[in-house]
């Protein structure tokens, strides 16, 4: 097994959802080590949902997960601790705890998993928050942060243990173009010079067709594409096609023929105070 | 079954189903009970944390703990002397003071301010943790979240309780003396042998027990209240408050059914 195939992640059989509702069925994909996968779909398409599975955060409906072999699910103790260390996730929210500040939070797994000193643990979090801009801000609490930038905090979390396996939960939303071409370059930099497998998801399509080896599209409860960049362009598919150059259905330019609120109805009238203006 | 006979059973039905629940949820909280207790022995990690969490939890209740002891002893100091006078027995205000604040009040009264003041923010704590994904990524750092969160707040309720408990005795005593002596005019020498007299080691260390059995109560209900709240329906800010809430309540309720056992039990 070459190194990048040990961190092959393959989806078999598998139903995700929460209780026995399905939200993604009958999922089976192979997800390349050593790739940047995009797992892509519109809202509620259950992206995350799915990513919360492979994570082990959640049992499966059916199916299994296994990650360069491994069955996720049945897994000993120790050995689901090892890959545990291997894996590192962005949340869509950064997801930093509140009741520390930045500089504590990059360093907890250190600290939880790690017989280093406090000098070389300062030394590593300082330079992981180096990489996504944050080394002034060690000092600040969460809220004290704007959400990109604990979305950036999060990511230097994510990175401190140098995982093999680096999942992002929409990283780039909430992300000015700069910070959002940033993060971008940041990602394929990893898995240039660590050979390191990212799954990313994501319904950003100019991140997507700048970071993607493999894409799969979630819609309508199930995979609808697996495959490479240039074959999802090349699609014809109407839903995705229709995904991929930003066009909504004809059925909402429908909706705004519908009659503008009559002022009449308004509790206040604000034309009194505004003129006309004011409707 | 007749629709007239599921009508009639359907009382039976909604208590016997409140009941399973009821049962079932009782022994959910004894295993994360077990579990987080198992936890406070896990590493040497530990410490620093249970450390933080007996400042948060005891050291920043003293002031109310102190105040609540101060007015419950003036209280009972006022009516039992009135009540005693009565029979000529004002000698006797030391023992019921102490008695009263030893072996019930002080432990039940910490109990109830302790859940309003620190297991309230407990719930809140994890509950917001729980619905922004702080608790799944504590998981997928692989830092357990039972042990990182719960079992130092148990670790510091079992060590704080029981303290606050003293102060609360020590406190109450000291405001039955200012009513009962200083302001009606009771005999100081006779108030003080009275507590010295009355007061045995198993009055003391009963008092201690149900302070400690009220600690694990506290913090699993609080704790597991908050743990959980994404399996509620409502997911988001208002089942943090409906946790809260549940927190409280149920604490209360428990902890005063365990006072009525405990006291059948130990006295």
């Amino acid at each position: 097994m070459d190194s990048k195939s040990r961190y092959d992640i393959r989806l078999e059989d598998l139903t995700v959802g929460y209780g026995e509702k399905a939200v993604v069925s009958d999922v089976n994909v192979t997800l390349p080590g050593g790739r940047i996968t995009v797992i892509l779909g519109g809202s509620g398409s259950g992206k995350s949902t799915l990513l919360k599975h492979i994570l082990r955060l959640h049992r499966p409906i059916a199916g299994r997960v296994t990650i360069g072999g491994h069955d996720i699910f049945n897994l000993s103790r120790k050995a689901l601790r090892c890959l545990k260390q291997r894996l590192g996730l962005l949340f869509q929210d950064g997801a930093l705890l509140g009741s520390l500040t930045l500089f504590d939070n990059i360093a907890l797994p250190l600290r939880e998993h790690t017989r280093l000193k406090e000098k070389a643990i300062a030394e590593i979090v300082r330079a992981k928050a180096g990489l996504v801009g944050l080394a002034d801000f060690l000092g600040y609490f969460p809220n004290q942060l704007s959400g990109g930038m604990r979305k950036r905090a999060g990511l230097a979390r994510a990175m401190v243990m140098d995982p093999e396996i680096l999942f992002c939960d929409e990283p780039t939303s909430g992300l000015d173009p700069v910070n959002s071409a940033a993060l971008d370059d940041l990602l394929l930099e990893l898995k240039r010079r660590f050979d390191m497998t990212l799954v990313v998801v994501s319904h950003d399509l100019a991140s997507m067709r700048r970071i993607a080896d493999h894409v799969v599209v979630l819609g309508q409860g199930r995979v609808i594409f697996d495959g490479g960049l240039a074959e999802l362009e090349a699609t014809t598919d109407p839903y995705l096609r229709r995904f991929l150059e930003r066009r909504a259905e004809e059925s909402v330019g429908e909706m705004l023929t519908l009659p503008k609120l009559d002022p009449k109805v308004m509790k206040i009238d604000c034309s009194k105070y505004l003129g006309d203006g004011g409707r | 079954m007749s629709q007239v006979q599921k009508g009639m059973l359907a009382p039976v039905t909604a208590l016997g189903g409140a009941s399973l629940r009821l049962v079932s949820e009782m022994g959910a909280m004894f295993l994360f009970f077990m579990d987080s207790f198992r936890l406070m022995f896990s590493s040497f990690g530990q410490i620093p944390k249970t450390v933080r969490q007996i400042f948060f939890i005891g050291v920043k209740s003293i002031s109310v703990i102190a105040l609540i002891g101060l007015f419950t002893g003036m209280v009972i100091g006022l009516q039992t002397y009135y009540a005693l006078s009565k029979f000529g027995s004002e000698g006797f205000l030391g023992a019921a003071v102490a008695l009263s604040l030893v072996r019930e009040l002080a432990p039940v009264l910490t109990a109830f301010m302790v859940t309003g003041r620190a297991g309230s923010s407990m719930t809140a704590e994890i509950g917001v943790m729980r619905i922004t994904e702080q608790v799944d990524a504590l998981e997928i750092m692989d830092i357990n979240p039972m042990s990182y969160l719960v079992s130092p707040k148990l670790a510091a309720c079992l060590i704080s309780f029981p303290v606050l408990t003293t102060l609360f005795d020590l406190i109450g005593m000291a405001g039955g003396y200012l009513t009962g002596v200083s302001l009606m005019g009771g005999n100081a020498g006779a108030y003080l042998y009275r507590i010295d007299s009355s007061l045995d080691w198993e009055d003391v260390s009963g008092g201690y027990i149900k302070s400690l059995v009220f600690a694990v109560i506290v913090c699993t209900v609080c704790c597991y209240q908050g743990y959980f709240t994404h399996l509620r329906e409502d997911k988001g800010p208002e089942g943090v408050s409906q946790a809260t809430t549940t927190a409280v309540v149920m604490s209360c309720v428990l902890i005063l059914v365990a006072d009525y056992v405990l006291t059948s039990i130990l006295y």
